[in-house]
């Protein structure tokens, strides 16, 4: 028998890590009610940041470069966990303004518009970036493997784990302990009431937009080493995420991390007999599940069902 | 925003003005391209994705039905054509028939899952299909040639009883291609302009009241989504011909998500003729941009962007407005807004 204690933990690294692209796309969809097919490019986006900010290639050969690339390279990774995912918050922004003219029109509007959003991004990044695929230069310290009763695991995937465990609790801490996070999760429930109660809604939605893609972004930043990084990662991602939260139901805080879980197990044990058929298994899992329950999971009424 | 319904239909007629301009323009096509600079092949091309579109356009535009994986369809056409060619017979009708009818099986099959969903549920299961078939192309190797397509697939001779023509010089396949375009057409406005298509668009602006109305809704969203898939089946029997071979590329998202493009672009949300506009100016856009620019695709897709912000109602839109506008001396009042249900 082949011992699946790897695959399963492999399985759920790579659930973790969809769960925290699905929790920005869960968010943007619970308070704008847009699908935000861009939402892969934005982990695109923040991704190909980080890689900029860690090899300094943008500077490469000037002075700033070389005292750039004599920074340890530990320090370069966590400022590219900043600025990456904060790039990525920008950009989301500025989609968010593009989207405005499509509120109070059908959902499909939103959608449209953001899957032109992400041919754009795609594009750009071959013009910027090139169309090769990439990949980050990590610190000592996260990489390589270790060894754990006679079984290899890559460190790397335990701290992206942990630290998407993190960021899930620190997102969940934030909508359910700050005032802030209860204004957000208000605009999710009835966006019309917060709008009587005095809130700048137009504000709200450019700020909630930033905070998706900048999850987005720091997934990106994360996930990269596990993935690889290429023009078109921007659409391989959002399909995973976009079938999370269908899954999990549209809106659901912990549909999605579930829902990711799952599909993360999924995906690993599938790769273990048949691995071509990986990708595959999600799309069944999908259709299984919305065969029983059409809303997902933990999914409620929403206004995109119209 | 003006709707589908406002353009004014003329549901009596099977032949309209604008199919005999089409069908002219047509007919000149493969001397007036090259007279633009443009080559032939563009012109099958033009045919091939026309008719995908129109058929795309009854699920997208007159049920409102979001399909973003449409091109599963188109590919398991090409297919299916040249697995007949290849395994059963070297036949024209035979393989037209068997594309139409395997894009139809999947179609129903799809569509009996579907039916039920609404909205975005609907949407992404289409995507989650879409997907399914585009995987099986990658990978059953044995049948489809997963990644290097299906190659070799002939053009067989077009035969009516004694009369035999050979389709293997680009122009006769054009000719070809235009005439079931016409046929598709026809089909298309006939099919839009009959009870059926009307309670399509009843479904579209709202789902609910055509149900208490007392349609069984389901039924119609059913047989819409198999009669388009159908459609997408012949033209991807034709676009097997025009390449000679198929390949899972059509079948990719990317792939699905640009005939939504090209409809929207054209106006198929608002006009029959939308899909049409779209298709023609898309192509016309890939070989005039692309010859410009690396990155037309970027520039398509800032069009694109632009046109679903300022005037979701496209070419055939903009069209319209133009032609309504000019008897009236100075336009009265600005176009309504955004009124119809989603």
């Amino acid at each position: 028998m082949i011992d699946l204690l790897p695959h399963i933990i492999n399985g759920l690294t790579l659930g973790l890590l969809f769960a925290l692209i699905a929790l920005g796309f869960t968010l943007i969809v619970g308070v704008m009610e847009v699908i935000n097919l861009a939402h892969g490019s934005l982990f695109a986006i923040g991704a190909y940041f980080a890689l900029t900010v860690i090899a300094g290639s943008w500077f490469a050969g000037t002075p700033f470069g070389a005292w750039w690339l004599s920074l340890p390279l530990g320090l370069r990774y966590v400022l590219a966990l900043a600025i990456g995912p904060a790039l990525a918050g920008l950009a989301g922004m500025l989609l968010e303004l593009c989207l405005r003219p499509t509120y109070g029109k059908p959902p499909l509007y939103g959608l449209l518009l953001t899957f032109g959003a992400a041919l754009v991004i795609e594009e750009l990044i071959r013009l910027v970036w090139g169309t090769g695929e990439q990949n980050l230069a990590l610190p000592q310290a996260i990489n390589g493997a270790f060894l754990l009763n006679g079984m290899i695991f890559s460190t790397y995937r335990f701290f992206a784990a942990g630290f998407s465990i993190a960021a899930i609790v620190a997102v969940w801490l934030f909508l359910e302990r700050t005032s802030a996070g209860a204004v957000i999760k208000a605009g999710a429930h009835d966006s019309e009431m917060v709008r009587a109660l005095g809130y700048d809604l137009a504000r709200l939605r450019l700020v909630v937009f930033g905070f998706g893609a900048a999850l987005a972004g720091l997934a990106g930043v994360v996930m990269v080493p596990i993935w690889g990084l290429r023009p078109h990662v921007g659409v391989d991602i959002v399909i995973p995420a976009f079938l999370i939260i269908v899954i999990g139901g549209v809106g659901s805080f912990w549909g999605a991390v579930i829902a990711a879980l799952l599909v993360g197990l999924v995906i690993g044990i599938t790769g273990v007999y048949a691995a071509a058929w990986s990708t595959m298994s999600m799309y069944l899992l999908l259709i299984a599940i919305l065969g029983f329950r059409s809303r997902g999971l933990l999914g409620r009424k929403s206004a995109l069902e119209n | 925003m003006i709707s589908l319904s406002d353009i004014p239909a003329r549901p009596s007629a099977w032949i309209t003005p604008p199919m005999i301009v089409l069908a002219v323009l047509l007919l000149a096509a493969p001397d007036l391209l090259p007279a633009v600079g443009l080559y032939q092949y563009l012109g099958i091309e033009i045919a091939i994705w026309i008719s995908f579109a129109l058929g795309f356009n009854l699920l997208f535009g007159y049920a409102g039905l979001h399909s973003f994986g449409h091109g599963a369809y188109l590919g398991i056409g090409a297919y299916a054509f040249g697995l007949f060619q290849q395994h059963v017979a070297a036949s024209l009708w035979g393989g037209l028939l068997a594309a139409v009818l395997a894009a139809g099986v999947a179609g129903a099959l799809v569509g009996a899952f579907l039916s039920h969903r609404r909205g975005i549920y609907y949407a992404l299961l289409t995507i989650g299909f879409g997907q399914i078939f585009w995987f099986l192309a990658m990978k059953l190797h044995r049948i489809t040639g997963g990644e290097d397509g299906l190659l070799g697939i002939p053009r067989p001779p077009l035969a009516l009883g004694s009369w035999q023509v050979s389709l293997t010089d680009n122009r006769a396949l054009f000719y070809f291609s235009a005439a079931l375009l016409l046929i598709v057409l026809v089909l298309c406005w006939r099919v839009v302009n009959s009870p059926f298509g009307r309670v399509l668009q009843a479904i579209r602006q709202n789902e609910t009241r055509a149900r208490f109305i007392g349609y069984e809704v389901w039924r119609f969203k059913w047989a819409v989504f198999t009669l388009s898939a159908m459609l997408a089946g012949l033209s991807g029997s034709l676009l097997a011909m025009a390449q000679q071979s198929a390949y899972p590329d059509v079948m990719s998202l990317h792939q699905s998500g640009l005939i939504v493009m090209m409809v929207l672009v054209g106006g198929g949300l608002v006009s029959f003729w939308g899909p049409v506009l779209g298709v023609v100016f898309y192509f016309v856009a890939r070989d005039v941009l692309g010859g410009l620019t690396e990155t037309w695709l970027l520039w398509y897709g800032l069009i694109f962007m632009a046109m679903v912000m300022l005037r979701p109602e496209g070419l055939a839109g903009m069209l319209h407005g133009l032609l309504r506008r000019r008897p009236a001396l100075k336009p009265t009042t600005a176009p309504a807004p955004a009124t119809e249900a989603a």
